[in-house]
């Protein structure tokens, strides 16, 4: 059981993390969608906010941890 | 395990859609956005939430995911799954039955035989199929239990029938058995040819022989003396004359082809036939073509071709020609061969009562040898009296 544990510790950052994609961006244990548009969406994360701007933005996958964004990708910004 | 189903919510703000689902907790996955309807896939669990708290917005489940999605689909195709299962099973029982066996002999007793031998051993009608070495087994018993009457079986499967080819055991008997015998005459005329096989000709061409004369006897003499007696065969050919009576009506029903046709399917089997449509044409000359063999039924394509039926009548001419066919083929009943005309000639003919009658002389030749069996013993006292005299004459 603490192999499984620490395999999942090693390749899952608990905190958070964001992959960045030509047209996606995965977000990993984000707090919550405040501003969802075609241009622009705002991730709030636990220490940080995330702005991620662009064209044809939209949701793909989304649950209460991780959420999967479509798009056109021109900016992303941390906002402290 | 998850249950997730595909859902569709429509909306004209999809971002205020998206921004509610999140605040609400719910997962949702595959999203995708076509007119005014966001497409997504989403936790069963989680559509108790979407109907308490997003009222405004009208939820509907287009289909299952996963495990659920197959027992959904099997529950909707039951019928059919359950039709094309029984199918199966239904194929498989009847291919594997035997509807016919089919004993292939002329001989009535050896069919019977064989088939009591058959029924002792399983294998009837509406019995099931065994297997190859089953059908060896058999074989080989039915061989050994009647050794001096089979000589070879073979049993063939075909289809729902069973075929069994067998071959009778034939003891060789000795040819001094047969006896012996002389060619003779069945009818008076005159010789026009003769092929010896064995024994010695006694006529030439053109001798005058009446019925009963002996053609080719069996007698091998030398010097008026038998030396030998065999079995004579041969074919000897006579001009034979006939006086021939026939009658022929002079109306007649002609039946004519429309030109129209009318396809149906006939069934044929032991019992006799039967016609599967209800036929179409009221007067009809059928012809029929083989299809297929189904369950001991022989299947047939029948084309029906409509005829008219007109009454007719010959002229004097015509109705002569007819029954001058006619004779003919009295004859050619007659004889094995279709026989040669040498001449004929019609001696009479009248007309009574719409119908003529003619009388015919018609020479034709034809095989007028027949073998006829006698007996050496006669023959030999015959021979040994005469060895007797001759020796009588000698001394």
């Amino acid at each position: 059981m603490h192999m499984i544990k620490n395999l999942q510790n090693f390749l899952l950052d608990q905190d958070y993390y964001i992959d960045i994609f030509n047209n996606y961006i995965h977000v990993y244990c984000y707090q919550e969608l405040v501003t969802l548009t075609d241009k622009l969406i705002e991730l709030k994360l636990n220490e940080f906010g995330l702005v991620i701007e662009g064209s044809n933005l939209s949701v793909s996958n989304m649950d209460n941890k991780e959420i999967l964004i479509k798009g056109v990708v021109n900016d992303v910004r941390f906002v402290r | 395990m998850k249950h997730y189903v595909r859902g569709r919510i429509k909306t004209n703000s999809r971002t205020n859609l998206l921004l509610k689902l999140n605040r609400i907790n719910v997962d949702i996955r595959n999203i995708k956005y076509e007119k005014d309807y966001i497409y997504f896939d989403i936790l069963s669990s989680d559509i108790k939430k979407i109907k308490k708290y997003l009222i405004s917005y009208k939820f509907e489940v287009i289909d299952e995911l996963g495990i659920y999605k197959l027992k959904k689909e099997l529950r909707v195709n039951m019928l059919f799954i359950v039709s094309v299962v029984f199918a199966c099973v239904v194929f498989l029982i009847l291919s594997n039955i035997i509807v016919k066996v089919n004993i292939i002999h002329q001989n009535k007793d050896l069919r019977e035989l064989i088939n009591e031998d058959l029924k002792e051993y399983g294998v009837t009608p509406m019995s099931f199929k065994k297997s190859y070495d089953a059908y060896e087994e058999i074989i080989s018993k039915i061989k050994n239990k009647h050794k001096d009457r089979i000589e070879w079986l073979e049993i063939d499967v075909d289809g729902m029938v069973v075929n069994i080819r067998v071959e009778e055991r034939i003891l060789n008997e000795e040819k001094e058995e047969k006896g012996y015998c002389h060619v003779v005459a069945n009818t008076s005329g005159i010789i026009t040819h003769i092929l010896t096989a064995k024994g010695v000709a006694l006529v030439g061409v053109n001798d005058f022989v009446k019925k009963g004369d002996i053609l080719i006897s069996g007698e091998v003499k030398l010097n008026e003396e038998v030396k030998n007696d065999v079995c004579a065969s041969g074919r000897v050919y006579a001009e034979v004359w006939y006086n021939v009576k026939t009658s022929l009506p002079l109306n007649y029903t002609l039946k004519e082809k429309t030109g129209k046709m009318r396809y149906n399917i006939m069934v044929k089997n032991d019992m006799g036939e039967y016609v599967i449509l209800k036929s179409r044409v009221k007067d009809k000359e059928v012809k029929n073509k083989y299809l297929v063999k189904l369950f001991g039924y022989q299947v047939y394509l029948q084309k029906e071709y409509e005829v008219i039926q007109s009454n007719k009548r010959y002229t004097e001419e015509e109705a002569l020609n007819k029954a001058i066919s006619l004779v003919h083929e009295k004859l050619a009943v007659k004889e094995t061969q279709t026989p040669k005309i040498i001449k004929e000639k019609v001696l009479q003919k009248s007309v009574n009562n719409d119908t003529l009658d003619i009388e015919m002389f018609v020479a034709v030749e034809e095989q007028i040898g027949v073998v006829e069996p006698y007996t050496k013993e006669m023959d030999s006292d015959t021979s040994d009296r005469t060895d007797n005299d001759n020796n009588n004459s000698v001394s």
